[in-house]
C-alpha cells in the first residue's frame, strides 16, 4: 500500500521535472564541491573559516535550515532571537566545517541521480571516493525558494544535518527549562571560543 | 563527471554511527519530550550512556587511537578482513531472509575464497574476483519486512559496553549471535567461550572504534547533546539502510512486472 503509493508518485513526479531543471541541479552541487576544494587547498584558520561562512551564505539557504533545525521553538522566539540564533548557528556551522576538513587528500566526487521529491525539492546523490576504504554517500537536498537554488540539507550516508540538529536542539532546549534563549546563549559562547 | 572533494572526517562518519561503543553524557537526567526518536527508558538510557562514555574515555578510545596510529596500514586492513570474513556466514543466513539466496550464495563463495586463498580472511580475494562485499543483520531483516517507518525501530536502547540500539537491532544483535556458527561451533565442541571468542569481539570492538574516531569526536565537538545527537544519527543511518533494501526489492518488483507484461504481449 505505502510501498505502491511511492512508486505512483515517484513516476508521477519523474515526468513533472524538466531535464534541464535537473541539470542545473548537479551543475550546482558541481560548482559548490569546487569551491569548497579550492577553499580547503589555498586556506587554513580563520581565513579559512571566513570562506566557508561565505560559501554557506551564497549556497545554503540559512534562514530555512536555521528555522527547520529549531522545529516548534522558532515559533515561539521573537525576532531578535531568530536572528541571534541564526547568526550564532552559522558561525558555530562555518568553524565545524573548516576544521573538519584537515587537509585535502585528492578526494573526488561524482555526482549520482538527481530526483525530485514532493514541494519542489531536488535530491541530487553524489558520492565521494576516498583513496582508502569504500565511498561515502552524500545527499543535498535542493530547494529554490525564490532567490534561485540553494541547499537546504545534507544527509551523509543517509544522515541529515539538519535532522540532527533538531534533535540536539530540542533536546538540549528541552532538558534546560524549555526556553530557546538558553540554547543561543550556548551557541553564541561556544562561537566566542 | 567526476571532480575533486575533501572529506576525510566523513571517511569514518560512515560506520561512525553503526558501532558506537562509545558514546557519553555531558549531563544526565529527566527525560525530554522530543518526539523524534521514541525513547520512552531515557533516564536509565542517558545513564548507561554515560557509563558506556567513561568505559570508552579510560579504554576504548585510547586503544582505538593507539591501533590506528601505531599498527601499519596493511595488518589493519587483515585485521578488518579477517573479522569481516567471520561475519560471512551470518551476512548469507539474512540474505536468505531477506528473501535473495542468490546473494547468500555470493557471501558464502566469498567466504569460502576468502578463508582458503584469501588465507583465513586476511585478504580479501573475492573482491578483486568480482563477488561484492556485504554486511547484514537481522536488525535490517527484520525493518525490511516490518511494516513499519525504517527509522521506527521500536523503543530506543542504549546497550553497556555497545551503544546505541533499539529494540529491533537489540533483537537482531539476539538473533545473529544465536545462528553464528562459530558461537555454536565454540558451544558445541566445548570451547572456553571467554579464550576462543574475546579476541574476536575485543578485535572487533577495538577496531570498529578505530573507524569512528573522527566522526563520534566531529558529533559531540559539534553538538550542545551529544546524547541526542548520537541518538539521531544512529536511528536516521539504520533507517537508511533498511530504506535502501526496501527500495532494492521494489524496483526489482517493478522490473519483473514489467518482464510478465512483456511476455503477455
Amino acid at each position: 500500500m505505502v510501498v505502491s503509493r511511492r512508486i505512483l508518485c515517484g513516476t508521477a513526479l519523474a515526468f513533472l521535472v524538466l531535464p534541464a531543471q535537473a541539470s542545473d541541479a548537479a551543475k550546482f552541487v558541481e560548482v559548490l564541491a569546487d569551491k569548497v576544494v579550492e577553499l580547503v587547498k589555498s586556506r587554513t584558520g580563520a581565513e579559512r573559516q571566513a570562506g566557508f561562512q561565505e560559501i554557506m551564505q551564497a549556497s545554503f539557504d540559512l534562514p530555512y535550515m536555521g528555522r527547520s533545525a529549531l522545529g516548534t521553538h522558532w515559533g515561539r522566539a521573537s525576532e531578535e532571537q531568530r536572528s541571534r540564533f541564526l547568526k550564532a548557528a552559522e558561525s558555530a556551522e562555518s568553524k565545524a566545517y573548516s576544521e573538519r576538513f584537515g587537509s585535502y587528500a585528492g578526494q573526488t566526487m561524482a555526482i549520482g541521480k538527481v530526483s525530485p521529491r514532493g514541494g519542489g525539492v531536488i535530491m541530487v546523490e553524489s558520492s565521494i571516493n576516498q583513496s582508502s576504504g569504500p565511498p561515502i554517500r552524500v545527499e543535498w537536498e535542493l530547494q529554490d525558494r525564490g532567490a534561485g537554488l540553494r541547499v537546504t540539507d545534507v544527509r551523509v550516508e543517509g544522515v541529515s544535518m539538519v535532522m540532527t540538529r533538531r534533535s540536539d536542539f530540542n533536546a538540549y532546549i528541552q532538558r534546560n527549562g524549555g526556553d530557546v534563549e538558553v540554547l543561543i546563549k550556548e551557541l553564541e559562547s561556544r562561537a566566542a571560543r | 563527471m567526476m571532480f575533486s572533494m575533501m572529506g576525510s572526517w566523513l571517511g569514518r562518519a560512515r560506520q561512525s554511527v553503526l558501532v558506537v561503543a562509545a558514546a557519553g553524557a555531558l549531563v544526565s537526567g529527566c527525560a525530554s519530550r522530543d518526539q523524534d526518536v521514541w525513547d520512552p527508558i531515557e533516564l536509565p538510557n542517558r545513564f548507561i550512556f554515560s557509563i558506556n562514555q567513561a568505559v570508552d574515555v579510560i579504554a576504548l578510545r585510547p586503544l582505538a587511537v593507539a591501533y590506528r596510529d601505531l599498527v601499519p596500514e596493511p595488518a589493519q586492513r587483515g585485521i578488518n578482513n579477517a573479522l569481516h570474513n567471520l561475519g560471512e556466514p551470518v551476512t548469507a543466513i539474512n540474505e536468505v531472509l531477506q528473501g535473495d539466496p542468490g546473494r547468500a550464495l555470493t557471501t558464502l563463495a566469498r567466504f569460502i575464497v576468502n578463508s582458503t586463498i584469501g588465507i583465513g580472511g586476511l585478504f580479501d580475494v573475492a573482491s578483486a574476483m568480482g563477488l561484492s562485499k556485504t554486511k547484514e543483520d537481522m536488525g535490517k531483516t527484520i525493518g525490511m519486512w516490518a511494516a513499519a517507518p525504517p527509522e521506527d525501530g521500536g523503543p530506543y536502547l542504549v546497550l553497556p559496553g555497545m551503544g546505541p540500539s533499539n529494540a529491533r537491532d537489540a533483537a537482531g544483535m539476539v538473533f545473529d549471535n544465536a545462528v553464528d556458527p562459530f558461537n555454536i561451533l565454540a558451544y558445541a565442541l566445548n570451547w572456553d567461550r571467554l579464550l576462543v571468542l574475546g579476541p574476536r569481539n575485543a578485535a572487533r570492538a577495538v577496531d570498529a572504534r578505530s573507524r569512528t574516531l573522527v566522526a563520534l569526536d566531529d558529533i559531540e565537538k559539534n553538538s550542545v547533546d551529544f546524547y541526542a545527537a548520537v541518538r539521531s544519527a544512529y536511528t536516521q543511518q539504520r533507517g537508511e539502510l533498511i530504506r535502501r533494501k526496501r527500495e532494492k526489492t521494489d524496483t526489482r518488483g517493478e522490473l519483473e512486472r514489467r518482464e510478465d507484461l512483456a511476455l503477455v504481449r
